[in-house]
């Protein structure tokens, strides 16, 4: 753990630019988003919250997997090469803490996704801590927390006059040789133990219900009402750091005389869209948009941690901020809660028994 | 001038009224969600109708919401009847669909407010959206009821935003929209959002015959927008809603509002003012000389 | 301007007048350049301008849409159509980026053959002035071997 000036961070960042392709925060337009950086005076470290999540860099929003020739007969099959080692610069704990679920998701179990886990093997995490948050942010309330190193390889922590550098793992020690240190010997600190976020009031906090209480409530009505306002874009889908559904197809990218060239491309879907799940034959298991909006919640809250054993949603709150028509997934979980909370009033008054003697049995 | 609150009290009562005597099944309007945010609210109690609210934030095009009522529900034969809350631009919309036998007037009650204006922003002196800011229109051209004092704006014809674009080369017009499509996800809110946008299955997504694949990369980038753009030539009403919904703040008004003033300059029409009027791009007239 | 620079130009020509017409450039041994690749359609009104687009989309510099002189449709009023989808079609393409030079519309009847020589050398000359259009398959590298 060290501290270090202003000017030796960019100074070591501009080293690194030379080294590796490196993404962090830039403001494209205006718009916040994580983009590949020429200097280190790029970066847009007021930024702490891009619109799109850095996830487009492990799982881009398209990719080529696979190439296919067919030559007179003869097939021939090529990937794409691999993009190589690249930095995320600046990436916040929530985010971080979301490429873990998509490990679980995506990597830990057979077969695994290569095309994710090649670019997650070759990505190294430099973070950065939160000094507030924004309104709409909740990973506190998610188990997580806005200075948490834990899913990074370096921690970055702005001070007075500079940073706080903490090498987390072996590939961040071995990142940071060449940064000049003002001076060392900090003790790591604890995540969320630092005085900063004890002192950070989150405008949004919510008890996320378990997995198991979302069962009960799958046929509430509150569903189709939300529903109602759902426009049934992939805005949400596409702005969040878990969310990794995708869609596969062939194109025929050349043919001549004997040759036929043919490119698999998968991009991002979302299981929104009224499209996601119709099959061949026109059957569709969530032909109304209720139940594709419901399924989004379940899957986040239910089916992703059931399955997987990970968390579906780290509370970056990107969903808010984007959803044309305020779908509020902060809303939806304190709706949810309720729902819960009522279930367990009814089950209390249904089993509430007075105090008398007898078999249960018998007074039933 | 009604203030807004008295308009939300018109409408409120309405709603009301509507709701209870059973005459629609749900009234579409505007309510504050928790946040302080204004977002749709769909009434279907009489007691709901005290969720609605009118002020200058109550920027969404609620028309598109109608094509989710245009069949009929549950073991109805019929689709069922409902209220709407429309501003100027929104009641185009209306017309529109009516003009495109999407919807049946008469089951459809409109609730039409006088607008001035949308903002952005918070507090009182946030800034009118910019399409707001160069409208011409205040009054809504159809209403079963109308909330608000009729006004008449003087005619205001402000195509400077267009025109910024139109003094560039076309090549360094197709540097701009590159740029501008560079940040585009395919996450077709523009599209969803427009209540021009109706087909079961947007060209942009048909497998057979295949317009543009998957892929979000340039090219089916600017197949999407110009195509959608097309699309609505001689249809949309430059209600702009595409662009308020870009999560990644496209300018897409600039694309929709060229093909807008070329309709007017070229056929002198202007879309959503009548339920009857055909689109110019569905009608000719014979022996007609155009410059191409 | 590049001097290698061999425009891609595609034609949209309608069966009943401009294909003729075309043909019977042919026939009369009149040489135009040989940039155009022909595409046969029953009509210039079914030329869906979006088909226009997606040629520039997947590779054309130029494009040709050709059909019946207005009044003369085989189909009665299909080119009434094309011409009000075209007018607006063809200014807007300039606005997105797409030259207005690299698309022309235009109608040559079946005895025209001398008339579609000239304008398919018009529109070949014009699009070689403007060089390749630089949105195709931007991002892209799509080659087939030889």
């Amino acid at each position: 753990m060290v501290t270090t000036t202003r000017e030796s961070l960019w100074g070591w960042l501009d080293n690194l630019i030379a080294r590796y392709p490196v993404i962090a925060p830039r403001r494209v337009e205006g718009v916040p988003l994580f983009r590949r950086i020429a200097a280190a005076d790029e970066v847009a470290w007021d930024v702490l919250r891009t619109v799109v999540s850095p996830k487009a860099w492990l799982f881009p929003d398209s990719e080529v997997i696979l190439e296919i020739e067919k030559r007179a007969g003869d097939v021939t099959l090529s990937e794409p090469p691999s993009a190589g080692e690249q930095i995320l610069f600046a990436i916040r704990p929530c985010d971080a803490r979301a490429l873990r679920s998509l490990d679980a998701m995506l990597v830990d179990h057979s077969p695994p996704d290569v095309y994710f886990a090649r670019r997650r093997r070759q990505v190294a995490l430099v973070g950065l801590a939160c000094r507030q948050p924004l309104v709409d942010c909740f990973c506190t309330s998610t188990g997580g927390a806005p200075d948490d190193p834990g899913d990074m390889d370096v921690m970055l922590y702005e001070i007075d006059k500079g940073y706080l550098v903490q090498a987390v793992t072996e590939r961040g020690t071995s990142l940071l040789s060449g940064l000049t240190a003002a001076e060392t010997g900090h003790a790591p600190p604890a995540p969320g133990s630092r005085g900063e976020s004890r002192r950070m009031a989150f405008q949004t906090q919510v008890s996320v219900p378990e997995p198991a209480a979302w069962p009960a409530h799958f046929d509430d009505a509150y569903w189709a009402r939300l529903a109602d306002r759902c426009l049934g874009c992939r805005i949400c889908t596409y702005v969040c750091p878990t969310c990794r559904c995708f869609d596969v197809r062939d194109y025929v990218t050349g043919a001549g005389p004997g040759i036929v060239q043919i490119q698999r491309l998968r991009a991002w879907d979302a299981c929104l869209a009224e499209t996601y799940r119709r099959a061949a034959g026109g059957h569709d298991p969530r032909p109304l948009k209720a139940q594709r909006l419901r399924n989004r919640f379940y899957c986040k809250f239910l089916y992703v941690p059931e399955d997987f054993g990970a968390i579906g949603c780290v509370g970056c709150g990107r969903c808010i901020a984007a959803c044309p028509v305020n779908i509020d997934l902060s809303e939806v979980l304190a709706e949810v809660a309720q729902m819960v909370a009522r279930r367990q009033q009814e089950q209390m008054e249904v089993f509430a028994l007075p105090q008398t003697e007898g078999k249960v049995s018998e007074r039933m | 001038m009604m203030d807004m609150t008295e308009m939300t009290e018109q409408i409120r009562v309405k709603a009301r009224e509507l709701l209870s005597k059973d005459e629609v099944a749900c009234v579409i309007g505007y309510e504050t969600g928790p946040r302080g945010i204004v977002r749709p609210f769909f009434a279907y109690e009489p007691d709901e109708a005290d969720r609605l609210v009118w002020n200058d934030r109550c920027a969404h095009n609620l028309t598109t919401y109608l094509h989710d009522w245009k069949h009929p529900r549950g073991q109805s034969q019929m689709p069922p009847s409902v209220g709407i809350v429309v501003k100027a631009c929104d009641a185009r919309a209306l017309n529109l669909l009516i003009q495109e036998r999407q919807l049946t007037r008469e089951w459809i009650y409109v609730i039409a407010v006088v607008c001035q204006g949308m903002r952005d922003g918070d507090g009182e002196e946030a800034p009118l959206q910019a399409r707001c800011g160069r409208c011409a229109e205040r009054t809504p051209v159809v209403h079963d009821v109308l909330v608000g004092e009729p006004t008449v704006t003087p005619a205001r014809v402000d195509w400077s935003d267009v025109q910024a674009l139109e003094v560039m080369t076309a090549r360094e017009r197709l540097a701009f929209w590159a740029r501008q499509f560079d940040r585009c996800l395919r996450c077709y809110a523009c599209r969803q959002a427009c209540p021009g946008c109706y087909c079961y299955e947007c060209l942009a997504e048909q497998v057979d015959p295949l317009w543009v694949g998957i892929g979000i990369d340039f090219s089916e980038k600017f197949f999407f927008h110009v195509m959608r753009a097309y699309h609505l030539a001689g249809r949309c009403v430059d209600c702009n809603e595409c662009e308020r919904v870009c999560p990644v703040n496209i300018p897409l008004s600039l694309l929709n509002r060229r093909i807008v003033r070329e309709i007017t300059e070229l056929f002198d029409y202007t879309s959503g003012l009548s339920p009857d009027e055909p689109s110019p791009l569905t009608t000719f007239r014979p022996n007609e000389e155009l410059t191409l | 301007m590049d001097t290698d620079f061999e425009p891609r130009i595609v034609g949209f020509l309608c069966n009943w007048c401009s294909y003729a017409g075309a043909d019977m450039t042919g026939t009369s041994r009149i040489p135009y350049p040989p940039n155009i690749r022909i595409i046969r359609v029953p009509c210039s009104g079914r030329v869906n301008p979006l088909l226009v687009l997606k040629a520039f989309l997947e590779g054309a510099d130029g494009v040709l849409v050709a059909g019946c002189h207005p009044g003369d449709c085989h189909y009665a009023d299909g080119n009434f159509y094309a011409q009000r989808r075209y007018a607006l079609m063809h200014r807007f393409l300039d606005y997105v980026g797409i030259e207005a030079g690299r698309l022309r519309v235009d109608w040559v009847s079946a005895a025209e053959g001398a008339r579609f020589a000239e304008v398919v050398g018009e529109l070949t000359h014009v699009v070689r002035t403007l060089g390749p259009w630089s949105g195709n398959r931007m991002g892209q590298d799509v080659t087939l071997p030889s």
